[in-house]
């Protein structure tokens, strides 16, 4: 069901029914019309974030300016910008962020590495990737339940390391600033690791089987054969994958908010957590929205850095 | 997904006779004996490769499961055996939360919440992603790659971020408390990914249909909806399942704007098993964790093949 | 640890469906389901006495309790007399008020069962309850934005009353004298402890009908104590001091398999600030001075910080991280031998379909502290109040429900179903049939007398977060006692001067609360 253009004669009778003869262009439509329908077709998707982002976006820029109280606003410039640049809790959330965030990153990122390594040319699993990537199927808030169980109402954790005779007496991963980040780190691998790892699958299985059969031949040892034919391959990948996990992992939230509060002392508390807590516990809502916007640039900065790169460049 | 064939692992090593290496330095050939025994030490290990090899995959996948099987069996115990002095392993049988989640609250009502918030999140975000996509995938126009990076960059807004203004945001245009609020939200927090998703579908699509259709005098939105769609179908089918998935995680934003089982959804009802005089009820947590997690598991049974892709919108071929 | 404000605001679930199917069936409703109630009645047809006569044990406490407990239908576990509902003249109130709306802001995970839980206050009075849900995790956020928008959608609310002063200081709550004088409200039947600080803002009114009324308490496991003192417990003596308490759950930890020696709550916000309070109250600590400074930099301050850090030592793991939620379930769970906390961990523990440690506890008198200026000084710590709203369509009406709400005997059957709403009235408490069926009570109305709270001013919530966080930095060991308290006094005076304190005109006047600090000024010990 083909509606003609608007053209101001009719198509040559030999116009290529098929794609293999020769191609006469059809339309006849005005040239800003053409350039103008690119736009277009993007124009709702644009606009619609639009709304949803940069309305807050401002709102919450607007709103840093001042002092807000109740609805009483009044304008205080860049204090709140000075007051979090001193602020012990602001930056130990950030340090806690890239402490807690790097560390999940690193584990999940190897983990998946070397199961994606062991596994990707194995019938095996294949039919049981389900299983492998199960974890990343739960809510998010019902993982942090998971393991605020296990880790602590529950003790499961320490009854089983006590079991195996590791330790003596009941770990604390509330108290102890290293198990309550440890906790929080098994939490974020256990459910995104899989993640990491059918990516990591994926692209090993892409890669050209003779390549491998032909190096496997050759003598070379599986740890050569990943260095010098899988790696480069992946590294596209690689990048891809540990932004986006980068980047969801400095909005970590969920799991502080269930397991652990940011105790011990404020230890484990995201940023993400931070600005909740500024917001609504304190409802210093003006400093909360100048702590979004220090965030928000650094978000944008990093994305303008790493992930321009590698998604608009890698694709023509 | 990756057509590749499932050749064997190390264990192939052993295989051919003629694995008669080609020697990359000057060395005395072998002899028979010599051959023979470096086969069978590759053989040997290969096999001590190969138990190695399953021993690390498995013991990953009992660390993902175990916690799976024991969460439903603190769903289906008693609550006195949740919380003991030393945990319970083998717990006695009872459906007492499976009772409760029902009857004591409307259940029925967050499920329904959670899959209309997705079913309309997704289709405002097809209806928007799919002719976003295909403009940023066929054209080429002055700010398209910005235009493509600010799409992106919307997914790294921190929910914390803007929650409070869209709280009140919606409030203003009284939309709190309903399902349509939580729609536009979901929508907006997906569609750069379902953009892309679909986008690096497309890009992959061979230029000769298009064109052919174009020369048949078809205008470009034709173009579009009938032949370049169904050409993505799985593309797109993809993308809906991975916004589906990110859908029904949303906690934040979904626990502002609902306050009553008109907007609940299945993420935010986990609350009400938490805030009350009887603390935290896990087994009803764990129930509706397994309710939530049904679906989800359905879904990605069927799109299995094509989820690697769709994650990584398309970097990875195949 | 759920970050969740309060647990006191959230569930009331005395309008827990076990109830609410009672009434249900109790007035006539039967088979009905519950949105039928409302139409089965009506309005105001129905003789009060015929209602009034249904609101009984017997279709308010949950079965198996009063089968535990051998509670006959009519048992009466108040004084009708002091019992609002049965003493105010029915018929006046329809007609002046039948057939007007009331909307009331709940807990959304109340809603159902609210709705059967007022049913017969529909009855009775002719008025319309509308319920607004509010999600319990936001209750404080919620409400405060509907008010600042200037018109909140709901007439009437309950609280956590430390927030009063919150509420009650811009103006959001409307004063309630009138009415309670025009109905004969039983005011005086509660505590002073409870009448002062849950219902008035200093001098300039009452603005509230106490709701929940709390108290923190010292439980004990019988069976492990004893164990180890080798005799029965002397509710007063067996722990006569804190650095009794401490010793004794040295020798308890780890007496029995996964069983540590104490339990209490220092999680961050105001968690560790109650334990704080509680212990620091028993040392002679006073928040602020006349002029409102911050004075608990004191000695009794830190030697109450030097006491949680001792009894940690002591303790479960985790504490560091406990709110109410967690340290009830570790304490019902039996993974504790004695417990600081509220007094429903000495009622709810000797339920068995919540507890594992039936007949295994006894709640005792505040331990006494051995520093200069100590005092025995019980805190009654949270809990919270029912309130009118300002802008409400219909105050009177309000006031009328919430009246209903707390009214002696619904709170007693409320005490017997060990929900966690706790009756403040001495007719209630001092109720031989009462005291049966909830374990703490006798010690707690005895306690009352004496009890210590915290003022409600405006900027406390925000307050005891900050001040939590602090002391919850100490207990981990990141900061002495000395540093947490001066952090914390230091940004309470932060907080207080964006309040309105400090400017020369401080919103309320310390001499209008200072009685209500402490019941126990001038008063000779119990025993």
């Amino acid at each position: 069901m083909a509606t003609f253009a608007p053209a101001s004669e009719p198509p040559p009778a030999d116009a290529g029914k098929n794609g293999r003869a020769v191609r006469k262009p059809a339309r006849r439509r005005p040239a800003w019309r053409r350039r103008l329908f690119p736009y277009l077709l993007v124009a709702p998707a644009v606009l619609y974030l639009l709304t949803i982002t940069l309305y807050p976006g401002i709102y919450a820029i607007y709103q840093s300016l001042f002092f807000v109280r109740f609805d009483t606003w009044t304008f205080v410039g860049l204090d709140n910008y000075r007051e979090l640049m001193g602020d012990e809790e602001f930056w130990m959330a950030m340090w806690n962020t890239v402490v807690i965030g790097g560390w999940a990153l690193a584990i999940e990122f190897t983990i998946a590495l070397t199961l994606a390594v062991l596994a990707y040319r194995d019938p095996f699993i294949r039919g049981w990737r389900i299983v492998f990537l199960l974890p990343m199927l739960f809510m998010p808030s019902a993982v942090s339940f998971i393991w605020k169980l296990a880790f602590n109402d529950g003790r499961v954790i320490s009854d089983l390391l006590m079991g195996i005779g590791l330790i003596d007496g009941p770990l604390d991963f509330l108290g102890n600033v290293g198990l309550a980040r440890l906790s929080l780190i098994v939490t974020d691998v256990w459910q995104w690791t899989p993640f990491l790892f059918i990516i990591f699958v994926a692209a090993l299985q892409g890669q050209d089987p003779e390549v491998e059969e032909a190096a496997r031949l050759d003598g070379a040892s599986w740890w050569k054969l990943f260095w010098n034919i899988s790696l480069p391959i992946m590294k596209p990948i690689i990048a891809v994958a540990l932004i986006l996990r980068a980047i969801d992992i400095t909005t970590m939230f969920t799991s502080v908010f269930i397991i652990t509060g940011g105790t011990p002392g404020g230890t484990t508390e995201t940023i993400s957590y931070f600005i909740y807590r500024i917001g609504f516990k304190t409802f210093n809502f003006g400093y909360a929205s100048a702590a979004s916007f220090v965030m928000l640039v650094i978000t944008i900065v990093v994305a303008q850095l790493f992930v321009k790169r590698f998604f608009i460049t890698s694709r023509a | 997904m990756s057509t590749v064939h499932p050749t064997t692992g190390p264990a192939a090593d052993a295989a051919p006779g003629t694995a008669a290496p080609a020697p990359s330095r000057k060395r005395p050939p072998m002899t028979d004996a010599e051959r023979r025994a470096r086969k069978r030490r590759r053989r040997r290990s290969a096999l001590a490769g190969s138990v190695l090899r399953y021993l690390i995959l498995g013991s990953w996948a009992i660390f993902c499961l175990a916690p799976v099987v024991w969460f439903l069996s603190i769903g289906l115990r008693p609550r006195t055996e949740i919380i003991t002095p030393q945990p319970i392993y083998w717990p006695s049988f009872s459906l007492d939360a499976w009772h409760m989640i029902w009857a004591d609250w409307p259940m029925g009502a967050y499920l329904r919440n959670s899959v209309l918030a997705i079913v309309g999140s997704v289709i405002i975000d097809l209806a928007l992603a799919i002719p976003a996509a295909y403009s940023l995938a066929r054209y080429h126009y002055k700010g398209r790659d910005d235009i493509g990076f600010y799409i992106l960059s919307t997914r790294m807004m921190a929910p914390a971020i803007v929650a409070i203004p869209i709280f009140f945001l919606f409030k203003n245009l009284n939309l709190l408390d309903s399902v349509w609020a939580l729609m536009l939200v979901y929508a907006a927090l997906n569609l750069s990914l379902v953009t892309w998703i679909i986008r690096s579908y497309m890009l992959d699509l061979p230029h000769e249909i298009e064109d052919a259709a174009r020369t048949d005098g078809a205008s470009d939105l034709s173009v579009l909806f009938l032949v370049i769609v169904p050409m993505c179908a799985p593309g797109i089918v993809t993308a809906a399942v991975i916004a589906a998935i990110f859908a029904i995680n949303e906690f934040l934003f979904t626990l502002l704007i609902a306050s009553t089982q008109n907007a609940y959804t299945l993420s935010v009802a986990l609350a009400n098993f938490t805030g009350g005089s009887d603390g935290i009820i896990y087994n009803a947590i764990a129930l509706v964790a397994f309710i939530a997690f049904l679906p989800i598991l359905l879904l990605v049974l069927v799109v299995q093949k094509h989820l690697s892709r769709g994650l990584t919108m398309g970097a990875v071929k195949g | 640890m759920t970050a969740n404000p309060s647990r006191a605001t959230t569930r009331r679930s005395f309008l827990k469906t076990s109830s609410g199917a009672g009434v249900a069936a109790a007035l006539g409703g039967g088979a009905l389901p519950l949105f039928h109630l409302r139409d089965s009645f009506a309005q105001g047809a129905e003789d009060p006495a015929d209602i009034l006569a249904r609101i009984n044990v017997g279709n308010y406490v949950d079965p198996q309790y009063r089968d535990q407990y051998s509670l006959a239908d009519d048992d009466v576990l108040w004084d009708p007399a002091k019992d609002w509902i049965r003493t105010v003249d029915w018929e006046k109130v329809r007609t002046e008020l039948s057939g007007t709306t009331v909307r009331f802001a709940i807990g959304a995970a109340d809603t159902e069962s609210a709705a059967a839980g007022l049913a017969p206050f529909e009855a009775l009075s002719g008025i319309t309850v509308e319920l607004v849900p509010i999600p319990d995790d936001s209750m404080y956020d919620k409400v405060l934005a509907e008010f600042i928008s200037g018109a909140a959608s709901f007439d009437a609310l309950q609280f956590f009353s430390p927030w009063l002063g919150d509420f009650a200081g811009p103006g959001f709550l409307a004063p309630l004298d009138d009415y309670a004088e025009k109905w004969n409200l039983a005011l005086d039947d509660f505590y002073d402890t409870y009448r002062l600080n849950y219902g008035y803002f200093g001098d300039k009114g009452l603005y509230g009908i106490p709701f929940d009324c709390d108290i923190q308490m010292v439980h004990l496991r019988t069976s492990l104590v004893e164990q180890v003192t080798g005799g029965p417990i002397d509710k007063w003596n067996t722990v006569s001091t804190y650095d009794e308490l401490i010793r004794l759950s040295g020798e308890m930890n780890g007496l029995a398999d996964g069983v540590a020696g104490v339990g209490l709550m220092a999680g961050r916000g105001f968690w560790s600030t109650y334990t704080w309070e509680h212990v620091a109250a028993q040392h002679g600590m006073d928040l602020f001075n006349e002029d409102w400074e911050p004075a608990f930099e004191s000695d009794a301050g830190i030697k109450a910080l030097e006491v949680m850090l001792a009894l940690q030592e002591n303790a479960a793991q985790g504490i560091a991280g406990w709110g109410w939620p967690e340290n009830r379930a570790a304490w019902l769970g039996g993974q504790l031998a004695s417990n600081i906390s509220w007094q429903d961990s000495g009622t709810q523990g000797t339920r068995p379909d919540q507890s594992n440690i039936v007949d295994d506890l006894v709640t005792i008198y505040e331990p006494r502290a051995t520093l200069e200026g100590a005092r025995f000084a019980p805190p009654n710590i949270a809990g919270s109040t029912s309130c009118v709203t300002a802008s409400a369509q219909n105050p009177e009406g309000a006031f009328l429900m919430l009246a209903f709400l707390t009214t002696s005997s619904i709170m007693a059957m409320n005490e017997a179903n060990a929900n966690g709403v706790a009756p403040g009235q001495r007719s209630v408490l001092e109720n031989e049939k009462l005291r049966e069926v909830s374990q703490p009570a006798e010690v707690w109305a005895n306690s009352l007398e004496y009890a210590w709270c915290a003022p409600r001013i405006p900027g406390m919530f925000e307050m005891e977060q900050s001040l939590g966080n602090e002391i919850n930095k100490c207990i981990v060991g990141r900061s002495t006692p000395a540093e947490a308290l001066k952090a914390g006094a230091e940004s309470w005076r932060k907080i207080m001067k964006r309040n309105g304190f400090f400017s020369g005109s401080d919103p309320i006047s310390y001499a209008s609360v200072a009685d209500a600090t402490w019941a126990g000024k001038g008063k000779d010990l119990p025993f």
